[in-house]
């Protein structure tokens, strides 16, 4: 099982909240290594979330909700 | 996102979903790889990857050669791209926002789009020139127009304007292998960009081998019996919600035609339509005089007006410049609430 994180966008605020924009994705859906996740943003920067590992996708932050940014978003299991 | 790398890979989900700009830049990239005569130039297009994310990761993939930023002067790279044409290649030319045409109009559609004429047919100008459209988000008058209606209207461009992310990449590779130039109007409201407004039509399945989407065929959007809808663009997803809640709230069966291409027009379908209907709404979110909407009453009206069982309608940009005030934008674009009301009077709903 692997973990899934919110990516890092502002490095001058390692905290800071963004939004999960886009899951491209549903869950519960055979994903490969790479392959490309969801979509999420800070302020107004996006930013791709990859899969880490190829396996089935849990996704544990639905579109529009809030997260920061490390947070645990999904898991590749 | 193709899995390539081994026979052990699990296949890819059934459905593969894009947003429209991921949809056009994998439409961009596929044809890179094919043909190498293939190049992408504009303000921003490079290192950025286009304001609007319509060239995204190009740079990284194709190199500096093939993936250029240019100053800021459209007069000089869009004659550019028509000289590179000229001489073979296949320019992707991005006018960053439709409203600067101002600037180089010359170059367009004197030049990109007469030289094919003027030699006689002997020379031709196979460029893709690429333009983001449309408002809805207060940016005003001079980056909020729509203005297919003023390229459509002067011979010799094709104009193409998807709705949605499957569409807008068989449109680009199809604009692409065009030996005309094309002009291709993506709304800047139906690209999924997180820090637009997200709609959920701007999300969708996305076949992922290379494919083309025919210039001058429109798609019946969603089918239905009571009213013809003609519209392109952002306009097909209002048309559709509101199609959604007159069957819903009414019993009404809207048929939506996203005509997709503006040149070449495709008159059969909203014919083929209107004879079913017998009633026409047009939506467009360009000005109203002059243009699309006008097109397409003038096409039933030449054709059959006995078709008609009631007045043709028109919900469009009255001809005013966009405002800046939400409030007042609102009132001058085809929203949900205008397309509503005039389908409602359409059918005496």
């Amino acid at each position: 099982m692997t973990d899934v994180r919110f990516p890092q966008l502002s490095q001058e605020q390692p905290d800071a909240e963004g939004v999960l924009a886009t899951w491209f994705v549903a869950d519960g859906d055979q994903v490969a290594s790479g392959q490309l996740l969801g979509e999420v943003m800070v302020e107004k920067v996006s930013g791709e979330v990859l899969a880490p590992a190829t396996g089935r996708v849990r996704l544990l932050v639905a579109e529009d909700q809030t997260a920061r940014q490390g947070e645990l978003i999904a898991r590749v299991e | 996102m193709s899995v390539t790398e081994s026979a052990t890979a699990p296949a890819e989900p059934a459905v593969r979903r894009l947003t429209t700009a991921r949809a056009m830049v994998e439409g961009i990239a596929q044809e890179m790889e094919r043909d190498a005569s293939v190049v992408v130039l504009g303000e921003d297009v490079a290192k950025y990857g286009g304001i609007f994310s319509s060239t995204a990761g190009l740079l990284d993939k194709f190199g500096p050669q093939r993936v250029i930023d240019t100053p800021i002067s459209e007069t000089a790279f869009i004659g550019l791209g028509i000289g590179a044409a000229v001489e073979g290649m296949r320019p992707v030319v991005e006018l960053m926002f439709v409203d600067f045409f101002g600037v180089c109009m010359d170059q367009i559609y004197n030049h990109m789009a007469k030289i094919h004429f003027e030699s006689g047919g002997n020379v031709r100008v196979p460029m893709v020139l690429m333009t983001a459209t449309g408002g809805g988000y207060s940016d005003a008058e001079q980056h909020s127009q729509c203005l297919w209606g003023t390229f459509a209207h002067l011979p010799g461009m094709k104009v193409v304007v998807p709705s949605n992310p499957a569409d807008a990449k068989g449109l680009m590779i199809s604009a692409i292998r065009d030996d005309n130039p094309v002009v291709y109007m993506f709304h800047k409201g139906i690209m999924g960009l997180p820090w637009m407004a997200k709609n959920a039509r701007s999300i969708a399945p996305v076949p992922p081998e290379p494919y083309e989407t025919p210039i001058g065929k429109a798609s019946i959007a969603r089918e239905g019996s009571d009213a013809t809808v003609v519209t392109v663009s952002l306009s097909v997803h209002h048309a559709l919600d509101v199609a959604d809640q007159m069957s819903a709230e009414h019993g009404v069966e809207l048929e939506v035609i996203d005509l997709r291409s503006l040149v070449p027009l495709d008159r059969e379908a909203v014919l083929a339509s209107v004879a079913k209907t017998g009633r026409l709404l047009v939506v467009d979110e360009d000005y109203q005089s002059f243009g699309l909407s006008g097109e397409i009453a003038a096409t039933v009206a030449e054709t059959d007006p006995g078709m008609l069982r009631a007045p043709v309608r028109r919900v469009a940009v009255p001809d005013v410049p966009i405002p800046y005030a939400r409030s007042l934008e609102t009132a001058v674009l085809p929203t949900r609430e205008r397309i509503m009301t005039a389908a409602r009077e359409l059918v005496r709903a």
